[in-house]
C-alpha cells in the first residue's frame, strides 16, 4: 500500500444563505428545476440559515469592523464553517455560486441602514464573494401578482405600518395567482404521502417528478396509472389517479404540450419581467420599458441604488411605504439573460 | 493570417482537435486580443500532460513541411498510440487578403507523407496521394503554376533513396512547387510561404540549454552597438528585471556580457531562470527585425513573477498587434478580463478538447467576473 492518496477536493459547490425558512429553499429548488441550464446539482447546495445582521456580526468577528474597505476578500464559506466549528473548513474557492437571500425587515430591532447598505454594496457577484438579494418586504413578494400580466404590480407598495411576517404573508395569500401553481409539486407529494400512504420519500419524489413530466393530455389516465402502479395500493389506484389528474388538468398546461416544469418556467419568466420593470421604476421612475431594451435595462439595475430609495421612502413609521419587489429571482437572468428571453 | 488549424491522430490527440481563430464572441473589452476579426492573442490552460506542448509542436508541423528544416523531428512518438489508422492528419486554413487557402496533409511519420492537398477559395489546386501514386494537378493554373515541370518532381519521388540507412524525408509537392517555379511576388503561395516561415515556437524547457554560450555569438556581436545594448537593458528593466549591463571584448576575441556592479558579474552564468527565459524571448523575437506571423509560447511564464508575465503579454499586444500569439500557462493571474477575454482563454482537457471559457459554462460571462476564481472553483469543470 502506498500513501499517495490525497483528499479529493469537492468543488463546483453552491452556498445558499437564507433566513432558514422553508419557503426559500422551495423557491430555489423550483427555480433550479425549471432552469436546468443553471447546472446546480441539488446535492451540491449547502443551505445555511441566518439573518443579515447575524451574518454581518459574524463577518465583523472574523475580519474586524473595517471589513470590505481594504483589498481583503470576505470568504463566507470560511466564516460560516468556522462559526459552525466544522471539522473541515470550507473556502470560497470551492464554490461557483454564493447566494444570499434576505428579507428587508425594516422592523427588525437590529435594522441599520448603514449595515444593510454595506452588505448590498459588497456582495455583488455570485461567482466570487457572493451576491446579496434583498426582497421587499420579504421573499413572498415573488408571488404578489394578482393576475398575469399584472399591470398594477409596477405601482404596488405596502405601508411600513403593515408588519411584515404574518400580515404581509396573509395579504399575498389573499391576492396571489402564483401560489397555486407553485404548490403543485408539494400538493401531489402530500397527497401521495398523507392520503395514499406512500411513505418512502424517494419513491414519492420520483413519482411526483414523472407525473409533472407529462406533457400530453391524450392518454393521461394510463400514463398516471402507469406511474402509480405498484406504488399506490391497488384499491386506491383509481382514486389517486383521478385526483392527481384533476390537479393537473385544472392548470391547463398539458393541453399546450408542456410539462409542468416548462409551464412553471414560463411563469417564472413573467415574474422576472414584472420585477425587472418594477426595479427600473424604483431606480429610474420609469413606467414602461420597450421590450427590446429590457436586457440593457436589466444590466443597468443597481441593487444598492434601489435599497437607498427603499430606505428613503420607508423612513417614516406612519406615512412611509415599501415598494413590493423581489430581487432574488434575478439570479436567473444574471446567470444568463438568454434563459428568460421570450422566444 | 491563420484562421483555423486542426489535427487528428497526432501524439496524444486521438480525436480531432481544432484551434478556431475565427470564433470570437463580441466582447467590448480587451479588444486588442483580436485583429482582423481573428483571435490574435490567446492563452491556453490545462492540467499537466494534457498536451499543451504537443499542440504547439503539431501547429509547427507546417513549418517543417514547407521549409524542410525540421525542428521537432524525433521528439517522441509521432502517431497516437491508440490509433487504428497509421497516419495523422493536419489541416490549416488561412486568409490572405480576400482569398481563403486550405492546406491539408496526412503523414505516416515526420518523414513520410500519405497525402497532400491545396484548396484556394474552394478550388482544388492539387491533390496528391502518395500511396497509390495518384496526382491530380489540374488546378495548378489557378495559381499560375501550370508551367511547372511536374515530371521532374514525380521522377525524384520515385527515386527516393536511402542515405546511411536513414530514409530521406519525402519532398512535399507544395514545397517543391514554391521553390521550383517563378511566382509573382504577390502570389498567394508566396504569402503562404512568408507566413509559415515566420512561425515560431518557444518552450520554457529549453531556455536554459540554449544559453550555454555557444548560441550567443551573433547575439553578443549585435550588442556591440551601444543602442542595441541599451535596448536590451531597457527591455529587461521594463519587464521587471532591474539591472545594468556591460559588454566586453576579451583578448581572445570572444565577447562577454556582464551585470555591471562594483565588480563585473558574468551575465549568463549568474542570471536567474526568469531572466534567462526573458532573454531568450528577447533574442529570438524582440531583437530581430522580421516580425513573427505566429508565435507559440509554451509555458512562457514558467519562471516569471505574475507581474512580469502580465508585462510581457502587454508588451506583445502593443508591439505586435497582428502577430498571432498563442501562450500556454498555469498562471491564473493572466486569466482576467483586464488583460484577456473569455473567448481568448482556453482550457485543454485530457480528453483532447480545447474550449474557450465562454463556451465552457452556460453562464453569461461578464467583464466584471473574476475568471481565475471561477476556474479554480470549478465553473468550467466539465471541460477541464
Amino acid at each position: 500500500m502506498n500513501d499517495y492518496m490525497r483528499k479529493v477536493r469537492k468543488r463546483n459547490q453552491s452556498l445558499l444563505i437564507v433566513e432558514g425558512n422553508h419557503e426559500k429553499n422551495k423557491l430555489y429548488w423550483l427555480l433550479f428545476h425549471c432552469f436546468p441550464e443553471i447546472n446546480i446539482r441539488m446535492d451540491d447546495i449547502w443551505i445555511y440559515g441566518t439573518n443579515i445582521y447575524m451574518l454581518y456580526k459574524d463577518i465583523e468577528k472574523q475580519y474586524g469592523s473595517e471589513w470590505g474597505d481594504s483589498y481583503e476578500d470576505i470568504d463566507l464559506p470560511f466564516v460560516i464553517s468556522k462559526k459552525q466549528n466544522l471539522e473541515l473548513l470550507r473556502y470560497k474557492e470551492d464554490f461557483t455560486n454564493i447566494i444570499l437571500v434576505f428579507d428587508y425587515e425594516r422592523h427588525d430591532d437590529n435594522f441599520s441602514e448603514e449595515k444593510i447598505l454595506k452588505m448590498q454594496k459588497y456582495f455583488s457577484d455570485a461567482t466570487d464573494m457572493g451576491k446579496l438579494y434583498i426582497n421587499y418586504p420579504m421573499i413572498e413578494s415573488y408571488q404578489h401578482l394578482k393576475m398575469l400580466p399584472d399591470n398594477q404590480y409596477i405601482n404596488r407598495t405596502i405601508p411600513v405600518s403593515l408588519q411584515p411576517g404574518k400580515e404581509y404573508k396573509a395579504l399575498v395569500r389573499e391576492e396571489t395567482v402564483i401560489a397555486k401553481v407553485i404548490e403543485v409539486p408539494h400538493k401531489i407529494e402530500n397527497l401521495l404521502d398523507e392520503r395514499f400512504g406512500v411513505c418512502e420519500e424517494h419513491m414519492r419524489k420520483k413519482c411526483c417528478k414523472s407525473i409533472l413530466d407529462i406533457c400530453d393530455a391524450a392518454d393521461m389516465d394510463n400514463k398516471i396509472q402507469g406511474i402509480l402502479y405498484g406504488v399506490v395500493e391497488d384499491a386506491n389506484l383509481q382514486t389517486a389517479k383521478y385526483q392527481i389528474k384533476d390537479i393537473i388538468i385544472k392548470l391547463g398546461y398539458v393541453h399546450n404540450g408542456q410539462t409542468y416544469w416548462n409551464y412553471m418556467r414560463s411563469i417564472f419568466i413573467q415574474i422576472i419581467y414584472h420585477n425587472i420593470c418594477k426595479a427600473n421604476k424604483i431606480q429610474n421612475n420609469q413606467d414602461e420599458i420597450e421590450e427590446t431594451e429590457i436586457k440593457q435595462c436589466f444590466e443597468e439595475l443597481d441593487l444598492t441604488e434601489i435599497l437607498r430609495v427603499q430606505n428613503m421612502t420607508s423612513q417614516d413609521a406612519y406615512t412611509g411605504y415599501i415598494w413590493v419587489l423581489n430581487t432574488c429571482v434575478f439570479f436567473v437572468p444574471e446567470y444568463n439573460f438568454a434563459l428568460v428571453a421570450v422566444i | 493570417m491563420l484562421k483555423k488549424f486542426s489535427i487528428e491522430n497526432f501524439k496524444n490527440f486521438r480525436k480531432s482537435i481544432c484551434i478556431d481563430f475565427e470564433k470570437i464572441a463580441g466582447y467590448q473589452f480587451s479588444t486588442d486580443c483580436i485583429s482582423n476579426n481573428l483571435i490574435s492573442k490567446m492563452v491556453i490552460y490545462g492540467r499537466n500532460a494534457t498536451g499543451k506542448t504537443n499542440l504547439g509542436i503539431a501547429l509547427m508541423n507546417i513549418y517543417d513541411t514547407l521549409s524542410g528544416r525540421s525542428r521537432f523531428v524525433r521528439e517522441g512518438v509521432f502517431l497516437n498510440a491508440d490509433a487504428t489508422e497509421d497516419w495523422a492528419t493536419f489541416s490549416y486554413t488561412f486568409q490572405f487578403d480576400d482569398k481563403e487557402l486550405v492546406y491539408q496533409y496526412a503523414r505516416f511519420s515526420d518523414f513520410e507523407l500519405r497525402s497532400e492537398e491545396l484548396i484556394i477559395d474552394g478550388n482544388i489546386i492539387f491533390n496528391c496521394n502518395f500511396v497509390n501514386k495518384q496526382f491530380n494537378l489540374d488546378g495548378l493554373k489557378y495559381v499560375d503554376a501550370e508551367t511547372a515541370n511536374v515530371e521532374r518532381y514525380l521522377q525524384a519521388l520515385n527515386e527516393g533513396k536511402e542515405i546511411d540507412g536513414e530514409i530521406e524525408p519525402k519532398l512535399p509537392f507544395l514545397r517543391w512547387l514554391i521553390s521550383n517555379i517563378a511566382l509573382e511576388s504577390d502570389s498567394i503561395l508566396i504569402k503562404l510561404y512568408n507566413y509559415v516561415e515566420r512561425m515560431a515556437m518557444i518552450t520554457a524547457n529549453n531556455s536554459i540549454i540554449y544559453f550555454s554560450g555557444m548560441y550567443n555569438g551573433s547575439f553578443y556581436k549585435s550588442l556591440e552597438k551601444s543602442e542595441n545594448l541599451q535596448d536590451f537593458e531597457d527591455f529587461l528593466n521594463e519587464m521587471g528585471i532591474e539591472c545594468k549591463l556591460e559588454l566586453k571584448k576579451l583578448p581572445d576575441g570572444q565577447r562577454q556580457l556582464y551585470f555591471a556592479h562594483e565588480k563585473l558579474v558574468p551575465f549568463f552564468e549568474s542570471a536567474s531562470s526568469g531572466t534567462l527565459a526573458l532573454v531568450q524571448l528577447y533574442r529570438r523575437i524582440v531583437s530581430i527585425a522580421r516580425e513573427k506571423s505566429l508565435l507559440y509560447l509554451d509555458e512562457f511564464d514558467a519562471f516569471y513573477h505574475y507581474e512580469m508575465a502580465k508585462n510581457v503579454v502587454q508588451y506583445f499586444k502593443k508591439k505586435y498587434p497582428k502577430c498571432q500569439l498563442i501562450m500556454t500557462s498555469h498562471n491564473t493571474s493572466l486569466m482576467t478580463n483586464r488583460l484577456m477575454r473569455p473567448d481568448c482563454l482556453f482550457i485543454l482537457s485530457s480528453e483532447g478538447t480545447l474550449t474557450a471559457l465562454c463556451d465552457a459554462t452556460e453562464r453569461e460571462l461578464r467583464e466584471g467576473h473574476n475568471l481565475a476564481k471561477m476556474y479554480v472553483s470549478g465553473e468550467f469543470e466539465k471541460y477541464e
